[in-house]
């Protein structure tokens, strides 16, 4: 038994090596395409969740970083022709490890600038690391409003709107219905989550201002999701719309769990999943997800400056047909601090709140279009709104980055009636 | 810590390969620790002045943290041994606590953090009422119940935490100059007052309390050790410090989340600290937390793997408990101990010759004369075990002043009676009383403390403390005064010596429980009941298993005592030693008391003859008094 | 009234699953006391191996138990005589230590081979369901349920119409006793804990049909489990049925009435509740405590 006890470790041990070994890498030095930008490289420090919960798009920020690297690197560099490096840290979706991730950047790899990180809870720690030692610090993902309660001079989020705002176009599209199309009631199944929620919230608050009664409001959490309870639930309760404040498993679960139970609300809006392109669809079936609504910051085919460019290079890096809406905020994050460093011509420590100040006092053109910030570093565009029609997610508002003139009113599971 | 080399023989070689004893530091310049501890401290205390690096300050600070929470956890799992796996719990107690009062009053968070310390060991003594009747396995379970729970709380009760949304706390309002410097000297001070705390209580009396919990929680509570009272001190005392430095710590991280918080992996990382580096001893946890946090930076930055931090902490968990049980520091002792040791020779037991008691000292104070009134009243106890009736309608008196014995043959129940009136059993019917107060519904140290003691028949000492620590565990009487005594010098220690010179064990007052042997536990499971100052002793079988002379020693021991005003009741199968000693004889047969009376009358009654071995039986020599 | 009645079922359904992997968790206590801590991850473990069969070959993840209930039996053995077996003599501390450990790194495992992520299995029939009037009844879970039943039989067969079943239950009761007869206290422990890791492979399988689960799942799952058994009574397999089916529906009627946020604390509860008033549990024995144990 001893020798056979000792084998055992012996091959777990193996194990846990060869798992830490392959786990990934400190990407130290990123791409730094050499061909145009010389000089001594400018070093954008950013910690991003390569690994844990938030992994998956964590993972498609990096990307994001990464093609705007090359993508700088090829035109020239950032500034006075010099190259742009990229140090990314893994902070493994912990909030300790980001906060020693950042002091880390900041003190001992000595970056020239700072990229934010995804996710509101990893971004609230960081940024007042980065606030600390008066670096500009603009994120890619954290749109939760207590972000920026804080008077923060320093911080910028890159995406139209924050997430209470998320819903605000698809809201008033609602109240804008005819009478007799408009729905009555409503319910509000949302996860416990700093972004879904004040997205759900905020919507609720659109219409109900409109008339649309709350029927239903309650939150679960990611690993306990109970969502056939839910659905029974709302089964019972019979609402006009279910606006379901989600991330992607609980997404398609939620529709699932509807389908079982045997009931279809005339509108069903959702945040994330179905931006998740053909991940959600082949989940469900695409005749399932007719007629589902949703947000999202990003669309591959808007005519926004430098989207083609963008989407072109992210395929050539990474392959594939689809481009993760993280992954292009990442882009949009990358494309505001550029424009800030072009725009006060500087990259030095001691004069980084000009360029925060810049940013406060001017629009800046991203492949998500054109962001401007109030005084707290609160974006005031507005957000997307998506369909799925025919299988294929459409952007119908707002009209400027829509993809086609047809909205369906409503869900369609089983088909047109 | 070990601080021998101070006797002259090597000392305390052991028999059954126990650990060296975990002494407090009492004679500290001759510990080989102490220079590395000094050493360490200094550089950790100017290591802010002398470097600016972050990375660094970042980890000493993290570490700092988890040391409090490690020395804290060390009172209730190392000393008093119950393991719990909701010590973070109090680190986000803290946390929220602060965080809170910031956002809903105001101030600066330095002022709340006291608060949190007095929220976290509120809680705690609450956690410790609903804990009281769970041990082991149950304990643990509702440590990991309740820092669920916690988290749980924390998530839904948005009115008062914002949820998932979480708290954020305003960022520093000092000078960059001074980057984190508040942050660690408040924990390096947090750090030093609990350790101060964990060592006042190692040498204390309440600290014996603890550790004879741990090693046998029944026993000590028959010598007068409140459990319930003891446990939830503990808890309180693992807490408060904890709380502070949960409050200091959500401060730093600026951030006050339920899953930051209240993550199940900052109760890991603080047991781990704790059974890597030691239990019960006073410098692991701090050794420990240092490694383990070193360690979670380090594989942050090689492995760059989320789930190598799981990796390494489950791999060093199962390692340490299978490899390591007892941690670097007792680890390291024994080694040291083993090479300071070998080829010496132990400690060798002392000849038993015949020994004029009254020349010894006689702690025992001065009782009144004995009045011949019933002492202890036996009334109709009963116990069934299953459809077994151990004990069924026993009756008897012992009166004040005598030394009665209780005989009876095997399986008649004698020792289900001492359960019953030592009260670590309870009777289905039947009453108890003592001392004109009626006992069988207290809890045994109640007993203890109102006079009762009892040895028993497989002698339960606490085997990983010294001698003289067993025997200043016993708690007379519940004052805090008498708690905070001094358990190595004093008071408490002096009547400990004198009561172990009474025993005839004093030369081996450092030696641990475990190495005794049976005769010599005796000895001191007696001197443990005499601190008690009992007016009635009960002992099981005192006779058993020993020599001849020893014997007679405990005999004349008796003798002695009882001529000192204490009452004796004695459970014996040694006939001679029974019959020339005691007066009157209780019989007990089938659970239930067939006779009583003088030695020779109950040699000579035809029940008890029946009862033990049949007609045939005939002592050869009647015993006279 | 559907309402109640709805959540009624749903509870007893999910409830027949978690009394399968209940009963495991209280049988490798009854036996070794040993609360393995562990038992979330493996059944979690078994989820994720199911899931990738499923996506690799297309089995069906209730098919795919008998793959996985021989698995999951030879994985809990090597696990037991590695890490368990040489704490055998130490205090029942260590073991829950231990376990946790173990716990920690399969999740570590997972982590690095499955990702982070939310996973679930879906097959064909997952999104249908049996009506009886104006209820109904999920598929997935009448299925999984009935073969949760299957399987908590034919452990129950084994037990108590075999050797080895009647072996474990005599060093449940009595280890020396057992040793004495014949019986070789190492060996029925290892056995038994390899059952029990079995019966939460099976479990395991049957749960990634129901919920969506990633490697961190395994605290939900351990802490139901645990209040299960602590309801029940630890050690007691009628008792973990019982317990099981017990928070199945508080479970539910929790989500329908009060909240699904608080459905997570439910055995939280429980434990609580029932160590304050009967620490025995509804089934459980008090054991003996006057017994001097060394």
């Amino acid at each position: 038994m001893r020798k056979l006890r000792w084998l055992v470790l012996a091959l777990l041990a193996m194990a846990v090596l060869a798992a830490v070994g392959c786990g990934d890498d400190d990407d130290g030095g990123g791409g730094g395409g050499g061909g145009e930008a010389s000089g001594e490289p400018i070093k954008v420090g950013a910690s991003l969740p390569l690994t844990g919960e938030f992994a998956e798009p964590g993972k498609a920020a990096r990307q994001g970083y990464q093609v705007w690297e090359a993508m700088v690197n090829e035109k020239g560099g950032l500034i006075d022709g010099r190259p742009v490096q990229m140090v990314i840290k893994d902070d493994q979706s912990n909030q300790n490890t980001i906060v020693a991730d950042y002091n880390a950047l900041i003190s001992r790899d000595r970056v020239d600038l700072l990229l934010g990180t995804f996710s509101s809870l990893l971004n609230l720690p960081a940024s007042a690391v980065a606030e600390r030692n008066r670096m500009l610090y603009v994120e890619p993902a954290g749109g939760a409003p207590e972000l920026f309660d804080r008077d923060f001079r320093y911080l910028f989020f890159a995406q139209q709107a924050t997430a209470d705002h998320q819903g605000d176009l698809w809201a008033e599209w609602v109240t804008q219905l005819p009478e007799d199309q408009r729905p009555k009631t409503a319910a509000y199944p949302t996860l416990d989550d700093p972004f879904a929620q004040p997205t759900s919230e905020g919507i609720e608050a659109k219409l109900k201002k409109a008339g649309v009664r709350t029927v239903y409001r309650e939150t679960y959490t990611i690993d306990n999701p109970n969502l056939d309870g839910i659905a029974s639930a709302l089964k019972s309760r019979n609402p006009d719309v279910v606006v379901h404040g989600a991330t992607f498993e609980d997404g398609v679960g939620m529709v699932r769990a509807l389908r079982k139970a045997g009931f279809t609300p005339k509108i069903l809006y959702q945040t994330s999943a179905p931006s998740f392109g053909d991940q959600y669809s082949g989940a469900l079936g695409k005749q399932t997800t007719e007629g589902i609504f949703y947000g999202v910051s990003h669309s591959k085919e808007a005519d926004t400056p430098g989207n083609k460019e963008f989407v072109a290079k992210y395929r050539e890096m990474f392959g594939g047909q689809e481009v993760p809406e993280d992954a292009a905020d990442a882009y949009a994050t990358a494309q505001v601090l550029q424009a800030a460093v072009k725009g006060v011509g500087t990259i030095e420590r001691e004069r980084q709140l000009e360029l925060a100040d810049w940013l406060r006092e001017n629009e800046v053109d991203t492949i998500l279009g054109p962001l401007s910030w109030d005084d707290a570093g609160r974006p005031q565009g507005e957000f997307l709104v998506g369909q799925w029609q025919s299988g294929v997610p459409e952007i119908i508002l707002p009209e400027a980055a829509a993809t086609t003139d047809e909205i369906i009113p409503e869900w369609r599971p089983e088909g047109a009636g | 810590m070990t601080g021998s080399g101070t006797t002259a023989v090597g000392e305390g070689t052991l028999k059954g390969g126990g650990a060296p004893p975990s002494r407090a530091p009492s004679k500290p310049l001759r510990s080989p620790w102490t220079a590395v501890i000094a050493v360490a401290v200094l550089l950790i205390a100017l290591f802010p002045v002398l470097s600016d690096d972050l990375y660094y300050q970042n980890m000493i600070i993290l570490a700092m943290v988890f040391a409090v929470g490690a020395v804290g956890l060390n009172i209730i799992t190392g000393y008093a041994g119950y393991i719990s796996l909701g010590q973070g719990a109090f680190i986000g107690l803290g946390a929220y606590t602060v965080g809170i009062c910031v956002s809903d009053i105001g101030g600066s968070p330095w002022v709340w953090v006291p608060v949190a310390g007095l929220l976290a060991g509120l809680v705690a003594a609450f956690l410790g009422l609903v804990a009281m009747r769970a041990r082991g396995h149950a304990f643990v379970i509702l440590t990991i119940a309740f820092l669920f729970l916690m988290q749980l709380l924390a998530t839904n009760w948005d009115e008062l935490t914002n949820g998932t949304g979480g708290i954020t706390l305003p960022i520093p309002t000092w000078s960059v100059e001074y980057q984190y410097w508040p942050f660690y000297y408040t924990l390096m001070g947090l750090l030093a007052v609990s350790l101060l705390v964990s060592w006042w209580i190692r040498r204390n009396k309440f600290g014996m309390g603890l550790i004879a919990i741990r090693e046998d929680e029944d026993k000590a509570a028959t010598v007068g050790v409140s459990t319930p009272t003891y446990k939830i001190l503990a808890f309180v005392a693992s807490a408060v410090f904890v709380g502070m430095a949960g409050g200091v710590y959500g401060y730093y991280i600026s951030f006050i989340d339920p899953l930051g918080m209240f993550n199940i992996l900052l109760s890991v990382q603080i047991i781990l600290s704790l059974l890597l580096g030691g239990r019960d001893t006073l410098w692991g946890p701090v050794l420990g937390a240092f490694i383990i946090e070193w360690l979670n930076e380090t594989s942050n930055n090689e492995f760059q793997g989320g789930n190598a931090r799981l990796l390494i902490f489950g791999g060093l968990l199962v390692l340490v408990v299978i490899f390591l049980p007892r941690g670097i520091i007792p680890t390291a002792n024994r080694w040291i101990e083993w090479w300071r040791t070998r080829g010496k020779a132990g400690l060798a037991g002392e000849r038993l010759t015949g020994i004029d008691l009254h020349a010894r000292a006689t702690p025992v104070r001065e009782a009144p004369e004995p009045s011949g009134r019933p002492l202890l009243e036996v009334k109709g106890l009963e116990k069934r075990f299953g459809g077994v009736h151990a004990v069924d309608g026993a009756s008897f008196t012992v009166a004040e002043g005598s030394i009665t014995a209780l005989i009876g043959p095997n399986g008649s129940g004698k020792t289900t009676v001492f359960n019953l009136i030592g009260g670590t059993m309870a009777p289905q019917a039947g009453e108890v009383w003592f001392d004109g107060r009626r006992i069988d519904g207290k809890p045994p140290w109640q007993r203890a403390h109102l006079g009762l003691g009892r040895t028993f028949q497989i002698t339960r000492l606490f085997r990983e403390m010294t001698v003289l620590e067993n025997v200043v565990a016993p708690l007379q009487g519940f004052h805090l005064g008498l708690l905070n005594a001094n358990a190595v010098s004093g008071r408490e220690a002096k009547r400990a010596e004198e009561l172990l010179e009474f025993v005839g064990m004093r030369k081996y007052r450092d030696v641990p429980a475990a190495a005794l042997s049976y005769g010599q536990q005796k000895l001191v499971e007696l001197a443990q009941i005499l601190m008690l100052d009992p007016k009635l002793i009960m002992l099981d079988e005192p006779a058993g298993g020993i020599n001849p002379t020893l014997i007679d020693r405990i005999g004349e021991m008796i003798r002695e005592l009882n001529a000192q005003g204490k009452t004796f009741l004695i459970v014996e199968h040694n006939m001679p030693f029974v019959l020339g000693l005691c007066n009157p004889v209780l019989v007990l047969a089938r659970g239930r008391t067939i006779a009583t009376g003088t030695p020779d009358e109950i040699q000579r009654d035809p029940d008890v003859l029946d009862a033990y071995l049949g007609e045939d039986f005939r002592l050869e020599q009647p015993v006279g008094t | 009234m559907t309402e109640f009645l709805q959540a009624l079922i749903l509870g007893l359904l999910i409830g027949g699953v978690y009394a399968l992997l209940a009963s495991g968790l209280t049988l490798i206590f009854g036996v070794m006391n040993v609360i393995n801590i562990a038992h979330g991850a493996f059944l979690i473990l078994a989820a994720f191996v199911t899931w990738s069969l499923w996506r690799a070959v297309g089995i069906d993840p209730l098919a795919a138990i008998i793959l996985l209930t021989p698995l999951m039996f030879a994985f809990g053995w090597l696990i037991y005589n590695a890490t368990v077996r040489p704490i055998r003599k130490a205090p029942a501390a260590a073991s829950v230590l231990l376990t946790f450990g173990l716990a920690l790194l399969l999740e570590g495992i997972m982590g690095v081979i499955w990702g982070n992520t939310s996973h679930s299995v879906r097959p064909e029939y997952f999104t249908e369901s049996f009506q009886i009037g104006e209820l109904f009844l999920p598929k997935g879970q009448v299925y999984g349920g009935l073969v949760a039943i299957v399987v908590l039989a034919s452990l129950y067969l084994v037990l108590t119409r075999s050797w080895l079943g009647r072996a474990i239950r005599a060093s449940a009761v009595n280890p020396q006793g057992a040793e004495l007869v014949g019986v070789n206290a190492a060996s029925v422990a290892a056995l038994t804990f390899a059952i029990g890791v079995a019966s939460a492979g099976a479990g395991g399988a049957i749960a990634s049909v129901l919920y969506p689960f990633l490697p961190g799942s395994h605290y939900q799952w351990i802490a139901r489990l645990l209040g299960i058994i602590v309801l029940g009574g630890m050690g007691s397999l009628p008792g973990a049925v019982i317990g099981a089916l017990c928070l199945g529906v508080a479970e539910l009627m929790t989500v329908t009435y009060i909240g699904p946020e608080w459905a997570t604390g439910v055995p939280y509860v429980f434990v609580f509740i029932v160590l304050l008033l009967r620490p025995q549990g509804i089934l459980g024995t008090r054991l003996r405590q006057d017994v001097a144990t060394t």
